[in-house]
């Protein structure tokens, strides 16, 4: 194999963490052969990958240029960085991780502004009363000038803050900010509070895939195996394993199962001796196993699933069709 | 390949400079300012969402500056910085601008006129658009659709409406951005939308209550807890929206009755004088002749001075509802287009009374002027 298939993973912190520790879920073990510091590095037992450790900023640039096929980022850094990102990059899947909201926030003293269209007025009579327009302190730039022309937002100013954005009402930068926040409580230890309808973007990490890097057979075929297996482990971990037997035909109880339970069934009916299996989310699952007991089971057992490999491929669809 | 892309690009340039000839024996004065601009004026003017149109540099002190992405700020800076500002002044130009266009070449070639300080705002209405009438033809497109529209009509209407402060602020945005129009009246007529759910029993306290009272009693609070400008508005300021918001929520409801005189009005086209007849009977009927008498009585002299210059006006189409997205146009707006073509402009122009003062004329300047698509006109109206 020539050029080898360029998986982008960040370099640095919890991010790193948790995108290595969701590839070995997967069954992908991340390895450097050459040393922890080495930035190159490979999957474990399959060739023809390498893996690429940098900042997240610049796995999306990269990812923009083409120059890696796969890489793990922030939807927030796709939208902001990435000028016309669909045309450009594939979200392939939410990881579970990385969650942040991209939101605006006011001063909480602004007691007479809630919404978007509050912010509006109050940015209009800004200008007129101090002849000058209102600022928003943000390292966000493009998403927060895409979301202020969706409300019709015409009267501010772009200040750009590269660090403590939400510093800079009370330092006296801005007035109000656009920034990432997981609960609130840096904004609310500076004074701010969330506009109810401003919330940009729920950013969480991504597996994206380049449109515009070289898609050949190799690279597609390694490509299909990732997914395979990110997929494999997605699957496994959004369902529980419930099996029971019944004694009588289920087909009423199945349908009246999916209806409530949002259940699948993965190997369709019973089987001869009258076990059914059934893939069920977590959170329904003691109610789905009472249901189960009511109709006739006797007993019911529930099972953590380690991998749930379907013979589709809806993560590798969902490049192929993107491409 | 590079040869085609020389004759195509030398052709417009010959035209183009015999066009401004002609704007310059006919009295406007030609100027060239600087390409390289300070980045301010255009984003404080046009909004944050041209930056992404425009090209951008930073200098080593941190200022901003940027390509031109058009030649009115321009020439209307030059025009408050020289020794002739706040007199009449009349400018013509030609040059490139700088605009990002996913379809087409960033740096294009713009004419155009800029008139300062006329008192005779009809007469100049009508000159600027007979002159761009000439610059098509000029290029060969002899009948080009006339759209024009009077931004003038819509705010009459709106400050003659007997409407919160907040609402009308409000009205005219939308007026001017084209969007939520429709929406705001919505919301307008069902009312009780900016109830804000939390203070409902504060605020029914206070609605009642004495203006100064309430303020003081606001503003107080806000002291209490400590609070003074956060954000950069004062707590004065804080105090009087708020209190202005629950008058807003408490009882504001547009009547349907306004709403549909609003509609009925942006429903309004036609030849400017079928278009006045049928302003002047909506005046009549909803009984607002004070506040709309004088913007129609300008609106049909400047019809006369179309027609004193030859301007067949049954070609004229004028739509109460056409506008061109900057609030700092205060009047007559126009645009020449191809209808054998795209809708692209031709020609773009209108009066912009407003735009010296914001750029920081002491004493409002009357403006007016128009620019034209010299690749666009080149390419439409075909060989010389």
């Amino acid at each position: 194999m020539s050029e080898p298939l360029v998986l982008a993973v960040p370099a640095k912190g919890r991010l790193q963490e948790n995108a290595e520790a969701f590839f070995a879920r997967a069954g992908l073990t991340l390895i450097k052969p050459r040393g922890a510091r080495d930035y190159r590095g490979a999957v474990a037992g399959l060739d023809g990958v390498e893996v690429a450790y940098l900042s997240a900023a610049e796995i999306t640039s990269q990812l923009a240029a083409g120059a890696v096929h796969l890489g793990v980022t922030g939807e927030d850094l796709v939208r902001e960085l990435i000028p016309d990102a669909d045309k450009q990059v594939v979200l392939i899947e939410g990881l579970g991780f990385g969650f942040a909201n991209v939101v605006v926030a006011v001063p909480q003293a602004w007691i007479d502004v809630r919404t978007m269209s509050d912010i509006d007025d109050v940015t209009t009579s800004f200008r007129q009363h101090h002849d000058r327009k209102m600022r928003v302190a943000t390292k966000y730039i493009n998403l927060t000038r895409d979301f202020f022309s969706s409300h019709g937002i015409v009267d501010y100013r772009i200040v750009e803050s590269s660090g403590a954005t939400e510093g800079a009402p009370a330092a006296g930068t801005a007035e109000m900010i656009v920034d990432i926040t997981t609960t609130g409580t840096t904004l609310a230890a500076n004074g701010l509070k969330i506009v109810e309808d401003g919330t940009i973007l729920r950013s969480q990490a991504n597996l994206v895939a380049a449109r515009g890097a070289t898609w050949g057979k190799d690279e597609r075929d390694l490509a299909r195996v990732i997914l395979d297996r990110v997929a494999a482990q997605a699957r496994a971990r959004a369902f529980r394993e419930v099996r029971a037997r019944f004694a009588a035909s289920t087909e009423m109880l199945v349908e009246n199962a999916k209806r409530k339970f949002n259940i699948e069934t993965p190997f369709g009916g019973p089987t001869g001796s009258g076990v059914l299996t059934l893939h069920c989310p977590p959170d329904q699952v003691y109610a789905l196993t009472n249901f189960l007991r009511e109709n006739g089971a006797e007993a019911v057992a529930v099972a953590e699933l380690g991998y749930v490999f379907s013979r589709d491929n809806p993560l590798f669809a969902k490049l192929e069709s993107g491409l | 390949m590079d040869a085609s892309v020389t004759t195509q690009r030398q052709d417009p340039d010959a035209r183009a400079e015999a066009l401004v000839a002609s704007y310059e024996r006919a009295g406007y004065v030609r100027v060239a300012p600087a390409i390289l601009q300070p980045a301010e004026p255009f984003l404080d003017l046009s909004g944050e969402d041209i930056r992404r149109r425009m090209y951008l540099t930073t200098a080593p002190d941190g200022n901003e500056l940027c390509l031109r992405p058009d030649l009115t700020i321009p020439v209307s800076r030059d025009y408050l910085a020289s020794s002739a500002a706040g007199k009449p002044a009349n400018y013509c130009y030609l040059g490139p601008v700088f605009r990002h266009r996913s379809d087409a070449a960033a740096e294009f070639l713009q004419a155009g006129i800029e008139s300062f300080g006329r008192a005779d705002k009809a007469a100049a209405d009508a000159e600027m658009l007979s002159l761009g009438l000439e610059a098509t033809a000029h290029y060969g497109v002899p009948t080009p659709d006339i759209q024009i529209g009077d931004v003038a009509l819509f705010a009459s209407l709106i400050a003659g409406l007997d409407l919160p402060p907040a609402w009308k602020r409000r009205l005219i945005k939308d007026f001017n951005r084209k969007t939520n129009l429709a929406q705001d009246l919505d919301r307008l007529v069902l009312g009780g939308n900016n109830a804000r759910p939390e203070y409902q029993g504060v605020l029914a306290a206070l609605a009642g209550s004495d203006p100064k009272g309430a303020h003081a009693l606001v503003t107080d609070l806000l002291s209490i807890a400590g609070i003074n400008a956060v954000g950069g508005r004062s707590v004065g300021e804080i105090a009087d929206r708020f209190l202005e918001q629950s008058a807003l929520g408490a009882s504001a409801r547009l009547p349907r009755e306004v709403r549909g005189l609003i509609e009925r009005f942006l429903a309004i086209q036609g030849n400017p004088d079928e278009a006045a007849a049928a302003l002047r009977a909506l005046t009549r009927e909803a009984k607002m002749a004070p506040a709309l008498t004088p913007a129609l009585d300008h609106f049909e002299s400047r019809t006369g001075f179309l027609e004193a210059r030859g301007i067949d006006v049954k070609r004229v189409r004028f739509s109460t509802a056409f506008g061109r997205g900057f609030d700092y146009y205060t009047g007559l707006v126009f645009e020449l287009t191809d209808p054998k073509r795209t809708g692209d402009p031709l020609v773009a122009g209108g009066r912009y009374d407003e735009l010296l003062t914001r750029l920081g004329a002491a004493n409002p300047i009357p403006a007016v002027g128009f620019a034209v698509w010299i690749e666009r006109l080149a390419v439409y109206g075909g060989a010389p």
